[in-house]
């Protein structure tokens, strides 16, 4: 049979003579897809499900490297992205394009080819590939490279089998709905490459900005374009009246196409990328909003004496809380470019709120509508209302839950990362709200659930339903025949005589156009900046941190850890100095990351050392109480002091990271200054090349404390002392006991693989100033982090508490033994720990740990004794027992121990 | 950066009020989709319910 014979009688059935001739409708590839769409949202959710779980119960399926929580989500937002949303807006092509073009899609077979590879070369392999450790850390292009070939060739397909049958039609017939078809094909097919591949080519600071335009495109010009189509479709054909503008609803496509790609570089605000492209983001952002203002206004005016049907009908309820939705997250995602807002909520749930409003509030509802709707239609098959009516229900009520929780849930994480806080609060703080989160995926799961059941169940006689359906159609298409205008205006249609020029222009002038301000230019500027500012002699990474840095990819780290330190106040308080453009040369892809559930990573060099690093990859919660970070067993061989070359390999990553810039030199006084006088947002707006030094760096310390930590002294008073002790007790248990163990004794879960052991807190007693500069400073050479972002008055509880833990002091026994003693120490012990025992020896500076300060610390018997047996592992302390007899051992003991408290004129002769 | 987006925005938007408001045929052409829209529509229902009968159990199967 020819094309043309084909499309004469159609593909539906005999044509009925004095009926005009209809193009056909694919219906096997409708059913086709709407299956397929309905099998991968209900997997896609589950793997939601699965990684909102693991933030409660971090150990659920974690013992396997393909269930981790990184590869999960990775599968989640891509399996929404293309097998759920893709096959959706596929099948609705397939039901829309014929009537809204008067011609079929170009090909049954193409149709074919394009449901195989959408659904066997891309979803499935790309779900397996990622589950096996091969993908990209890229947002919304995690999918690997193999996998992008085939989308990139899908999407040409799309365009042979979707946009050619406009090719034939005037500008003045073609609908809305067709127009964001049209477009949201051609930008996407140009989109993707770009989003995809170039920021493997282009490193860093520069790739980000790339990365953002494509973030933001596949929300707003592969997602929005398609679901407005549905929602344009719909109403109308639901409501049997046009819309209310179709002149408002042009405005708001143009807008769309030429705003949405500006849009792209808010994802990085106060970033190195130019504040240029930034404020230009921002800006589009606002335009943006205003144009959603616009579509919405026009899409529910279209409802407008249709109440009634909406109410009723439940694909039109579908539609419609689709569109309220997108109005709501659109101006959202407005408010939240602005920098006073995007300084607060960026990084949080909030945003992940956002994006699930956006993703399931507005897509997937009109991705609903409009399966439903053309299900109805679809000859043999019809769904069953009240099981719909229940999805509904499921689906809006655990959205909504879900939307306030993250949105809360956002807010409770901003407040804890301005204050000083540690990090480990915000995720206790958040643990309630990623409960609720998880709980309410389970009505969203169900609601997917029913609607596929809504219609496989629905009855088999659609005539009837067909009629209702048409329902009242007559009287409104009569009155129809009589209002609708010609639709050919003399003369214009000789210079805008085929639609597909201008949509097909459009759509590749407005790329061009974003891909210019947002990636090209900034991108030079960049270029120019990284000249300017990077050392002459940069490393790269050596071949095993690459690997790591592989890895870390792999099993998306960076979507919980940002490598991207902005331009605040906040920011560079917590973490350091703000990461800088020059910084990132080396990075294919970048690494900066959209959201924080753990700290940022760009200082980590010299921050932990080794035994801390690979006990926290192999089981977080061992070092942090708290940590909702998976394991990563399968880096080690049963043990965490037993890596893996993979796990040694990611060790080496992290512990790279920062390194060009702590090793660059670079003065952080300007910055420091600006943190101080709280000017330095304002001022880092105008002063891209600000230096700062990281404050988290562990300072080493001589004679056993370092001047730049405050002494903190616990209160004087009995009652407020005990008062103290109390409160230490709280924070000691939620933030030491890890390593430390519950009774101070050094026996926590971690101590195991740390190299110092930590401290046995019961064994000596430490000073104020000793405990001051630890917990402010952390212990170089050791695992012990600095502390000094907790408020001063926990500090003073901890330093109250830790002192109680050994409160004994004992009178030295005999004067014979303190000479004996003294003579030792001067001979055996005063290179390192000085001769008055202030941990000041000559040697002392290039010890880390530092050498013990004596006067500072006063061990337990015990423990000196044991340390003189054994020396301290890790540390330059060495045993003594082979050099000293016992006599000798024990009166050394008791000397040490005399010395706690202020030094004595006399002990410096 | 600013200053061309606010500009081209504004010059999008006033071209398409000014075309509006100096050429009312505009307005006809303009808005003529959306009722060719419904018309086809239209067509569609009234040929599926004329088919429904022959083609309920099947799917999309060649014309005999």
């Amino acid at each position: 049979m020819t094309a043309s014979a084909h499309n004469l009688t159609g593909r539906n059935g005999p044509v009925t003579p004095g009926v005009a001739v209809l193009p056909s409708t694919e219906y096997d590839l409708i059913r086709a897809h709407v299956i397929a769409s309905l099998v991968t949202v209900v997997i896609s959710v589950l793997f939601g499900i699965t990684v909102a779980t693991k933030f409660t119960f971090p150990e659920f399926l974690g013992g396997h490297g393909w269930l981790t929580w990184g590869r999960l989500r990775y599968n989640h937002t891509q399996g929404i992205f293309f097998g759920w949303l893709g096959n959706a807006f596929l099948a609705f092509f397939y039901y829309a394009v014929p009537r809204l073009a008067n011609r079929p899609v170009w090909s049954r077979k193409l149709g074919w080819f394009l449901f195989g590879i959408w659904n066997f070369a891309v979803v499935l392999p790309g779900w397996a590939l990622v589950l096996n450790g091969i993908s990209k850390p890229l947002e919304w292009g995690e999918f690997p490279h193999v996998v992008d070939v085939f989308v990139v060739l899908a999407f040409i397909a799309m365009t042979f089998e979707f946009v050619l049958p406009f090719l034939k039609a005037a500008l003045s017939d073609l609908y809305v709905a067709a127009w964001y078809i049209i477009g949201g094909i051609i930008f996407t097919m140009l989109a993707y490459p770009v989003g995809n591949f170039v920021p493997e080519l282009v490193p860093g600071a520069r790739g980000a900005a790339f990365s953002g335009l494509w973030i933001h495109d596949a929300v707003g010009l592969y997602v929005t374009p398609f679901a407005l189509a549905i929602a344009y479709y719909v109403i109308p054909a639901t409501t049997r009246r046009p819309i209310f503008s179709h002149f408002l609803s042009m405005v708001g496509f143009w807008l769309l196409f030429f705003i949405y790609p500006l849009n792209g570089t808010h994802h990085y605000v106060y970033s190195a990328i130019p504040i240029s492209a930034q404020k230009g983001a921002i800006v589009a952002s606002a335009y943006l909003g205003m144009d959603v203002i616009l579509v919405v206004t026009n899409l529910l005016l279209s409802l407008r004496a249709s109440s009634g049907t909406a109410s009723k009908d439940v694909p039109l309820r579908f539609v419609w809380f689709g569109v309220v939705a997108y109005l709501v997250v659109s101006l959202q995602g407005s408010v939240q470019a602005l920098m006073p807002v995007n300084r607060f909520i960026h990084f949080t749930d909030w945003v992940i709120g956002h994006s699930h409003l956006a993703m399931i509030g507005f897509a997937s509802f009109i991705a609903l509508g409009g399966i439903a709707h053309l299900w109805q239609r679809v000859p043999g098959t019809h769904y069953n209302e009240r099981t719909m009516n229940w999805s509904f229900w499921l689906v809006a009520t655990g959205l909504t839950l879900m939307v306030a929780d993250l949105t809360i849930a956002g807010l409770v994480e901003a407040q804890v990362w301005e204050s000083s806080a540690p990090w480990i609060d915000s995720v206790r703080a958040a643990g309630s709200y990623w409960l609720v989160r998880t709980l309410s995926g389970v009505p969203i799961l169900a609601g997917f659930i029913l609607f596929w059941i809504s219609l496989v169940t629905g009855p088999k006689l659609s005539e009837a339903s067909l009629s209702a359906a048409s329902g009242g159609a007559s009287e409104h298409m009569a009155a129809l025949e009589d209002d609708s205008p010609g639709s050919v205006i003399p003369g214009w249609s000789s210079w805008l005589s085929y639609a597909h020029v201008v949509a097909f222009g459009a759509g590749v002038g407005f790329f061009a156009l974003s891909f210019l301000v947002l990636a090209i230019i900034p991108g030079n500027q960049l270029e120019r900046e990284i000249k300017q500012a990077a050392p002459v002699t940069m490393a790269t990474l050596t071949a095993s941190e690459q690997r790591g840095r592989m890895i870390y990819g792999r099993e998306g780290c960076a979507y919980c850890h940002t490598q991207q330190i902005r331009f605040l106040a906040a920011d560079v308080r917590r973490f350091g100095a703000p990461t800088e453009a020059w910084e990132t040369k080396y990075d294919f892809p970048h690494l900066w990351g959209t959201r924080r559930i753990g700290p940022d990573l760009s200082r980590e060099f010299n921050l932990r050392p080794r035994d801390w690093q690979l006990t926290h990859l192999y089981d977080p919660r061992l070092v942090v109480q708290d940590s909702v970070m998976p394991p990563y067993p399968w880096l080690f061989d049963g043990s965490p002091v037993r890596p893996t070359q993979e796990g040694l390999d990611v060790l080496a990553y992290i512990q790279s990271l920062g390194r060009a810039r702590q090793l660059s030199g670079f003065e952080g006084r300007w910055l420091a200054s600006s943190v101080e006088s709280g000017t330095l947002d304002t001022a880092m707006s105008n002063e891209p090349l600000a230096r700062a030094t990281a404050p988290a760096v562990p300072i080493a310390m001589v004679g056993g404390y370092s001047l730049s930590a405050p002494i903190l002294h616990p209160a004087a008073d009995q009652g407020d002392l005990q008062e103290e002790a109390n409160r230490g007790e709280v924070l000691f248990a939620a933030n030491c006991a890890s390593c430390h163990g519950f009774a101070g004794a050094g026996d926590g879960k971690a101590s195991a693989s740390l190299l110092p052991k930590p401290a046995n807190l019961t064994a000596a007693r430490f000073s104020d100033e000793r405990l001051s500069s630890v917990l402010w400073n952390g212990v170089a050479g050791s695992a012990m982090p600095p502390w000094r972002q907790l408020p001063t008055e926990d500090l003073r509880s901890l330093i109250a508490y830790i002192q109680n833990l050994n409160a004994s002091g004992e009178a030295l026994r005999t004067q014979e033994a303190a000479g004996l003693g003294k003579a030792l120490f001067a001979a055996t012990c005063a290179s390192c720990h000085g001769v008055t025992g202030e941990g000041n020896g000559p040697t002392a500076g290039a010890l880390a740990p530092a050498p013990t300060n004596f006067h500072l610390k006063k061990p337990s018997e015990e423990r000196a004794w044991d340390v003189l047996e054994n020396g301290v592992p890790g540390t330059a302390m060495p045993p003594w027992r082979d050099q000293l007899s016992v006599d000798e051992r024990r009166a050394l003991v008791e000397f040490v121990r005399s010395l706690y408290g202020p030094p004595q004129e006399n002990d410096r002769q | 950066m600013i200053n061309l987006i606010v500009i081209l925005t504004s010059a999008i938007i006033l071209a398409l009020l000014l075309v509006w408001w100096r050429w009312p045929m505009f307005r006809v052409w303009i808005e003529a989709p959306k009722y060719s829209m419904l018309r086809q529509e239209n067509r569609f229902d009234d040929q599926d319910k004329e088919r429904e009968p022959a083609t309920n159990s099947s799917s999309s199967g060649e014309p005999a």
